[in-house]
């Protein structure tokens, strides 16, 4: 573990990421990827794995790249026309950037659940019907309203929709929306789930729910968390990764990097001089 | 002076004392830097004062040009002889009119009648007593609301407020205005119909199957009373829209579609002004088109088929005007479609949802108020469309749902009523208002229908 920066001030060249990216058992690794908004570069030379039945959280400073390297990771950033992405990204061994591979399915199996709650302008039953049923995961109506009952009871928001799951999903607020999104997402059952955020509009309570079906899902899905709550990373991440301005400055078990990180600017910001 | 060169003037004033209030409060706050004492910006003291001088003096001069012409009339006629004065009021009105005429004309001295000759004078003499008298009062009026509201500047003075409700009295005047106009167009074309409906029975009108709208000009002439059945016209135009929008509805919404979600940034800024030069196109060449081009080919390729096709078809029409409206269509659907906020279709996307799955559930749904109302747009331009019809449905009112005959349309008709010699107290004249006026209500119903359509099934984003 050395530490081949050049320098610690701002605007440095990061060449190597401190600690282990690789995992020995991962559902995707990343190699070497570069993304450019045009010309401006937003994520430079990161590598790092997700382990499987794993739940990893991303942290750093806002604008340091976080969402759009996640969005790498479904091909979101495809809806992007200035986006360009360099680099391997292997989803179970298989490039996602190939041109065999099919977006769409790829989605399917790398969900996600976004920064801004983004319901869709239609009943709180339809957004979480919206991907079984384009699936076909439902064999009959019964099928359905349990799929949907379920991923809204784990997200944690049954209680408080029950009574009217045929009313819009944009007339809930803005912590409801991002729990039903996040029932939305699970509803289709994903192998990864990505979440940027998941948690930023919730109150304890519901803070506590998403964290549970956070560590519950675990056990059948790979996960990879955005988050600006160091106790939160802390609470539900095995590995945590360091971003600054684009790099990758540090990833190690979760334990470690808050007890001991090895790089000064992991430190800086997980004991609060930074961010 | 001028109305004109007054209108002028008032509005250079009000300029000025835009600066001269600007002025008066910093005088008032006691130099710029003292500005933050006062309740209210020096802009804000400006704005009030501009509005102090431009206002009243505009009013006032509205208000002389209403009551100077009967005041300057009820002196004339008194002036006259007791004799003229008795004349009916149809006389007398020709009577003044030669007087105004003589008055205006400089070659008065031609004339050979002196009473009116003098009467024409005593009319110019008073005209140009009142035009002094009104460039007077209203450039004094306009001074002393200046100095007036000037005067009374203070540093407590809230001049935000006062500019501010004179700011919403002069929005709401304005959409007063629009509402009014409206308003009166409505009227008269009622009150004309209304005229209609004497003469001919509504019910005659609204259900009548015919319409041959020949009637006698005098009462010697030989010739059918006519036949004032609006049915046949309704019907051609219900035909020839339909047509239309069976052409430019899925053209221009699927041209949409795919400028706005599939289509490469660089076609798109091409192919988006191409569309919207179709609308550019007069409708007089897209009526050459279709009488020449189009409505030969139906027939032709009609007779091929061993059809009876009318070498004037509603067809034709109908096919040209939809490919008239579909720049309305795509070009306000593209719009709609790109409202629709991106988190959302990326929402959709990242469920697995493909492409066109996205478009269909997603996308269309929540445009729908927008596609709705370019729908509306367009069929109002296919229902107001006149030239084409012209050209390529003809005249003959008949009725019938074959688009390969000839028909004619409600806009076509009220056309042909208007124009070349008429009577303006004819039924055959009046039935162009009575005809306007279904116009009216038909678009009216359309545009409530629609939007009872797009609250029920509209799908808020936000
Ligand atoms: N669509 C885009 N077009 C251009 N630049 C973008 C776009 N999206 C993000 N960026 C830029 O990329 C950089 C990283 O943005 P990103 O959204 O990934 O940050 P983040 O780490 O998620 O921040 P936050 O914690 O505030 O969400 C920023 O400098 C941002 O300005
Ligand atoms: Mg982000």
């Amino acid at each position: 573990m050395t530490i081949k920066t050049k320098s610690l001030t701002d605007g440095m060249e990061i060449e190597h990421t401190v600690g282990n990216v690789f995992a020995d058992d991962p559902k995707m690794s990343m190699r070497n990827v570069d993304v450019f908004y045009n010309d401006k570069q937003a994520i430079k030379n990161v590598s790092i794995d997700l382990a499987r039945n794993q739940v990893t959280a991303l942290i750093g400073p806002s604008g340091c790249g976080k969402s759009t390297f996640l969005r790498c990771l479904n091909r979101m950033n495809d809806t992007i026309d200035i986006c360009k992405i360099k680099g391997s990204l292997l989803l179970d061994g298989e490039d996602i950037y190939h041109k065999k591979m099919d977006p769409v399915l790829l989605r399917a199996r790398v969900g996600m659940v976004f920064q801004k709650p983004n319901p869709f302008p239609k009943s709180i039953y339809d957004n979480v019907a919206y991907g079984p049923r384009i699936h076909g995961l439902a064999a009959s109506k019964d099928d359905l309203d349990e799929i949907v009952v379920t991923s809204l009871q784990k997200a944690g928001l049954y209680k408080e929709v029950k009574d009217r799951l045929s009313s819009s999903g944009t007339g809930l607020s803005g912590g409801q929306q991002q729990r039903l999104c996040i029932a939305r997402t699970i509803a289709v059952s994903p192998e990864i789930i990505l979440m940027d955020e998941p948690a930023s509009a919730l109150d304890p309570i519901a803070t506590a729910i998403i964290e549970e079906l956070i560590d519950e899902l675990k056990e059948k899905y790979t996960i990879a968390i955005v988050t600006h709550s160091m106790q939160q990373a802390a609470r539900i991440s095995q590995t945590t990764a360091y971003f600054h301005m684009g790099s990758l400055i540090e990833v190690g078990s979760t334990d470690h990097i808050f007890t001991n990180p090895s790089h000064q600017l992991t430190e800086n910001y997980i004991t609060g001089r930074f961010g | 002076m001028t109305s004109t060169a007054l209108i002028l003037i008032i509005t250079l004033l009000t300029l000025g004392s835009y600066w001269v209030g600007m002025q008066r409060s910093i005088k008032v706050a006691g130099g710029v830097s003292q500005i933050k004492n006062m309740h209210s910006l020096p802009q804000q003291f400006g704005l009030l004062t501009a509005f102090c001088c431009g206002l009243p003096a505009l009013f006032l001069l509205l208000l002389w040009g209403i009551v100077e012409p009967i005041i300057i009339q009820s002196l004339l006629v008194d002036s006259l002889d007791a004799q003229v004065q008795a004349l009916s009021s149809a006389d007398l009105s020709l009577y003044l009119n030669d007087i105004r005429i003589m008055a205006d004309s400089t070659l008065s001295e031609l004339s050979n009648d002196g009473v009116k000759q003098q009467a024409a004078l005593y009319l110019q003499v008073l005209k140009d007593q009142a035009s002094i008298l009104k460039s007077g009062l209203i450039l004094i009026t306009a001074l002393a609301s200046v100095m007036f509201i000037a005067s009374r500047f203070k540093l407590s003075f809230s001049a935000r407020a006062l500019s501010e409700s004179v700011t919403k009295f002069l929005f709401l005047s304005c959409s007063v205005v629009a509402i009014f106009t409206t308003l009166g167009i409505l009227m008269s074309v009622l009150f004309e119909s209304l005229q209609f409906f004497k003469s001919v029975s509504s019910l005659d009108f609204l259900f009548g199957t015919t319409w041959s709208p020949q009637i006698a000009m005098r009462s010697d002439q030989v010739g059918s009373s006519g036949a004032f059945g609006a049915v046949p016209l309704f019907a051609g135009t219900m035909l020839i829209s339909f047509i239309a929008m069976t052409i430019a509805a899925p053209v221009g919404l699927l041209t949409a579609i795919y400028l706005s979600q599939y289509a490469s940034p660089t076609l798109r800024t091409i192919a988006k002004p191409m569309l919207e030069i179709l609308a550019g196109i007069p409708t007089v060449v897209y009526g050459f088109f279709a009488a020449l081009t189009v409505a030969p080919f139906i027939r032709d390729t009609g007779e091929a088929l061993g059809l009876n096709v009318a070498s004037e078809s509603a067809l034709a029409a109908g096919i040209v005007m939809g490919v008239m409206i579909i720049p309305f269509v795509s070009s306000l659907s593209d719009d709609a479609l790109n409202a629709v906020p991106k988190a959302l279709k990326e929402g959709s996307l990242a469920m697995g949802a493909t492409e066109s799955e996205t478009i269909k559930k997603i996308l269309l749904p929540a445009a729908l108020p927008g596609i709705i109302g370019a729908m509306l747009l367009a069929v109002s331009r296919a229902i107001g469309e006149t030239m084409i019809v012209v050209m390529a449905a003809g005249m003959a009112a008949n009725l019938t749902a074959n688009p390969l005959a000839a028909v004619t349309t409600v806009t076509v008709q009220i056309v042909t009523l208007l124009t070349g010699d008429q009577e303006f107290d004819s039924p055959k004249t009046l039935a162009a208002f009575a005809l306007g006026l279904m116009l009216f209500v038909t678009t009216l119903l359309l545009n409530v229908i629609a939007l009872k359509v797009v609250r029920k099934y509209r799908e808020q984003y936000d």
